[in-house]
């Protein structure tokens, strides 16, 4: 008899079987059979994985790797469907997530040393982003790509983890002055200026990313992780306050001085005003989740491909349209099951290191997600950042599966209290 | 102890992220399922066009299964639509073409002959199970041997016809002139659009005429109901009537008929009868005449009409009251509406709503809606419409309608003369014949054809005689 739980990787592997074996059939009577070993090797990988897993860390929260393996299937048959060519890429880099993963276990076994090298973590953060501002290359409108050699990457994706690093060790090594604060300003009760300083600098970096990259989606992911760390750490609401009025003396001071915020305001609240010029991703977008209605057009039978961009930050949309309302809550509520675990291993770490990072990790998955979904539904203004595990691309696929490796890592016995 | 309260924090922050997540599930829900309709028959949204181009539009078929339109497949793989009766149906059917739009049922149909308005949209990914590379098919309640008998008898002349059944309202023919060839209309766009003449213009719906004397009918219904005069009253014309200081209303070629009665009025269409009558009803009793007979109301369905014009009533003179009488002044309607109202006198004061769809077919052949007939008006009594039907087939025995007469065939009519801005007068016969077959009602307008019983009633002979020359070929 096998278990439910060793069951649970079939599901994954059965969405990307199924999936692919569809999409083949209605090439008839041309097959492409090149993806073929891609696909076994990531189904055999995740089935070595899976049981690797189970026997050697079974200790761990065994849910997370099917779940991101449900997420990474329906990614890449959503590939498959709208952009082919980048189906193989796509596989090789589920593959290189996988492995990272394993590598992050293997390193994480003293996630603790992390807390001695925070200050390097932070100014190499700081070093990443500014390399972004100083030599980003646009793409698709992000100025935020790097190009190394024959690869573009999104460092921002990798700034984003160590961010997290950084402030739950520092938020834990200086809890104390931060969260009992001895000055007072404007009713604010704040510590000295040079504990605060770090979070300054990050949501200033999170307003530059803006200004400069054009990068909305990062800059709210950036300053909201830093602000709700704050907040999990200190709880001192007073951060919050700080942070809120931060944030909208620079946004109304960026509204009137670029040209390229008020674009983007004025696209979030009038899209009917030019849904031809410049709305247009943002209306096909609606399009597509209006024509999917409840049940969807069907996997493969509706027209995503009218929405530019559809197999990176719109793959939300194509996935609405093609798998209706009951598919695209479904993600959503796998999202909300991935963020719960995440809170729970967090709530169940030994120490408040581990505790705020994991709680970080989570938190800024989940707020990712929120940012892009909101986004393509015009419920935020639109930002460009990727759907994780979903949207197409390298350095998002590999971030993401960092996250869920320190997450594992937090989860297991020698971190955790479960 | 600071390990509680940081547990207690990341509670709140689960709880914020948790709630805005409820909140866009919220959102995303009232788009896909409220708003999704809107979205998706958006005309900005490209998908119905999309669909559209390997989708083998679905057939237009009249009530017997005849092609009025249908697409074949060339051999680039492109689809061409054809109209199998070139410019006989094409008021009907309208048009469809990539640069030109679509017009008619091509237009109003649209959704259902690309297959995208079929009731299986809503059963999602299941209706992939179905045959979907071709639409629904839209069968009419057009008789195309009607249609054509109609279009015959109406000759090079400018006008429509309009013929329903008046039990059921189901349109059998409906014919505008001039025409167009619906399989070249891409090719002639131009010159088309900028005819003078109008063919694109669906006379039969969408023209708006002056009614003249058809419209005495209705008003001798309406002083029969309110008691401004009785079958019995003797009314004398010398010829004309002197309204006011300013309006003399005059008889048709200043005729002097004597005392006459109600029936013998309607018969040879006096005007000095009709338009005491209207000064006896006065502006209030008029206006509820005309909103009795449905002339404020639109219709919901494939039936697209202009606004019916009529006068602001209260602001008229005596005058001009007794021009609305007669049917002249600043009321303009449809022949479609003639046709309804001289329904209403064929089917014992019941008007049904007029329709041209009769069913939707999946391409299988499942009949995926179908209309049923419908009361859309009551605005006489059954007595009050007989009454008035009799004095409609006196228009025909001895009246201005003789040249309407068929024998063997009871039918009932009345002539129309009117006077317009655009030259002589448009010639109106409207009625109805009780064809073995089925009850019609009919209207014929011919544009400045001048006498109604001239120049339309003898169509109304052509078109009767040819439905039952056809009809006995058939049996």
């Amino acid at each position: 008899m096998i278990s439910m739980r060793q069951k649970l990787i079939l599901v994954p592997d059965l969405i990307l079987l199924c999936g692919t074996i569809i999409l083949e059939l209605k090439k008839y009577p041309v097959f492409d059979f090149a993806p073929v070993p891609w696909i076994g090797a990531v189904v055999f990988l995740s089935f070595v994985m899976d049981n690797l897993l189970r026997k050697y860390m079974s200790s761990a929260d065994l849910y997370l790797f099917p779940l991101v393996m449900f997420f990474l299937s329906i990614g890449l048959i959503m590939i498959d469907r709208l952009k082919p060519s980048l189906f193989i890429p796509q596989l090789r880099w589920a593959l290189c997530g996988m492995v990272t993963f394993m590598a992050v276990l293997y390193l994480a076994k003293r996630i603790e040393r992390l807390k001695n090298y925070q200050y390097l973590i932070g100014v190499c953060c700081l070093l990443l982003l500014c390399s972004t501002l100083l030599f980003g290359t646009e793409i698709n409108g992000n100025r935020n790509w790097i190009l190394l050699g024959p690869f573009s990457v999104q460092l921002s994706e990798f700034a984003k983890i160590m961010i997290v690093i950084f402030l739950a060790a520092y938020l834990t090594d200086h809890k104390n002055v931060l969260a009992l604060p001895s000055n007072k300003f404007l009713l604010l009760r704040l510590p000295p200026f040079r504990f605060i300083a770090p979070l300054i600098v990050i949501w200033s970096m999170a307003v530059l990313m803006f200004v400069i990259q054009h990068d909305l989606g990062s800059a709210l992911l950036f300053f909201g992780i830093a602000l709700l760390m704050t907040y999990m750490a200190t709880g001192n609401k007073s951060y919050v306050f700080l942070a809120l009025i931060f944030f909208s003396v620079a946004s109304t001071i960026s509204y009137f001085l670029f040209a390229h915020v008020r674009v983007r305001v004025i696209i979030w609240l009038h899209p009917w005003a030019d849904p031809t010029g410049q709305a247009y991703q943002i209306v096909q977008s609606l399009f597509a989740f209006g024509s999917g209605g409840i049940l969807g057009s069907g996997f493969s039978s509706g027209y995503p491909f009218l929405i530019p961009e559809v197999h990176t930050d719109f793959i939300f949309s194509a996935i609405a349209e093609e798998f209706g309302l009951v598919g695209s809550i479904f993600i959503i509520l796998g999202y909300l099951t991935l963020f719960y675990r995440g809170i729970n291993i967090a709530l169940h770490c030994k120490n408040e290191m581990n505790m705020l990072l994991a709680s970080g990790l989570a938190t800024s998955l989940a707020l990712q997600v929120f940012i892009i979904l909101a986004g393509v539904t015009k419920f935020l203004p639109l930002t460009g950042i990727t759907l994780p595990f979903i949207s197409y691309g390298g350095s998002s696929m590999v971030s993401s599966f960092i996250i869920i490796g320190l997450l594992f890592a937090l989860s297991t016995k020698e971190n955790n209290n479960a | 102890m600071h390990d509680r309260k940081m547990k207690k924090y990341i509670y709140n922050v689960t709880v914020l992220l948790f709630s805005l997540f409820l909140i866009l599930i919220g959102y995303i829900t009232y788009l896909q399922s409220f708003e999704s309709a809107d979205l998706a028959n958006n005309p900005l949204n490209r998908r119905a066009m999309q669909i559209e181009k390997h989708m083998q539009r679905g057939m237009i078929l009249d009530r017997n299964g005849k092609k009025i339109a249908y697409s074949k497949k060339n051999d680039q793989g492109t689809f061409s639509r054809i109209y199998p009766f070139h410019d006989v149906t094409a008021a009907i059917s309208g048009y469809v073409g990539d640069k030109i739009g679509n017009a008619g049922i091509e237009g109003y149909a649209n959704t259902d002959l690309v297959g995208i308005n079929s009731p299986l949209a809503k059963f999602g990914p299941i209706k992939q199970l179905f045959n979907k590379d071709q639409g629904d098919n839209v069968k009419l309640t057009v008789d195309t041997r009607i249609q054509q008998a109609a279009y015959d008898a109406l000759g090079n002349q400018k006008g429509a016809v309009v013929i329903l059944n008046a039990k059921t309202g189901a349109i059998l023919a409906m014919v505008s002139k001039p025409s167009f060839d619906p399989n070249t209309v891409d090719q002639n766009w131009e010159q088309l659009r900028s005819d003078p003449s109008s063919p694109l213009l669906n006379r039969a719906s969408q023209g708006l005429y002056p009614p003249g004397s058809i419209l005495k009918t209705m008003i001798a219904d309406a002083a029969l109901k309110e008691n401004v005069t009785t079958t019995k009253e003797m009314f004398y014309s010398p010829g004309f009537l002197k309204v006011d200081d300013d309006y003399t209303l005059y008889e048709s070629e200043n005729e002097v008929h004597g005392n006459i009665t109600l029936e013998e009025s309607l018969a040879v269409s006096s005007n000095v009868t009709f338009g005491t009558l209207a000064l006896r009803l006065g502006e209030a009793k008029l206006a509820d005449t005309f909103n009795r007979f449905g002339f404020n109301k639109t219709f919901d369905n494939e039936i697209i009409e202009p606004k019916i014009q009529l006068p602001t009533f209260e602001k008229l003179s005596r005058g001009e009251i007794a021009q609305v009488g007669i049917g002249q002044g600043t009321v303009l309607v449809t022949p479609l509406r003639m046709a309804l109202l001289a329904s209403a006198f064929a089917n014992h004061g019941i008007i049904m709503k007029p329709y041209l769809i009769d069913e939707i077919l999946s391409p299988d052949g499942f009949v995926l809606k179908k209309t049923s007939p419908e009361k859309w008006l009551e605005p006489t009594t059954a007595q009050r419409a007989d009454t008035i039907e009799s004095f409609m087939k006196s228009v025909i025995n001895h009246g201005t309608g003789t040249k309407a007469a068929v024998s063997g065939i009871e039918v009932a009519g009345k002539t129309g003369t009117a006077e317009n801005s655009s030259g002589s007068a448009h010639a109106w016969f409207i009625g109805s014949a009780a064809l073995p077959s089925q009850d019609i009602a009919f209207a014929i307008i011919v544009e400045n054809g001048d006498f109604g019983g001239l120049a339309a009633a003898p169509i109304a002979k052509r078109i009767i005689t040819n439905i039952l020359h056809t009809e006995e070929v058939t049996q």
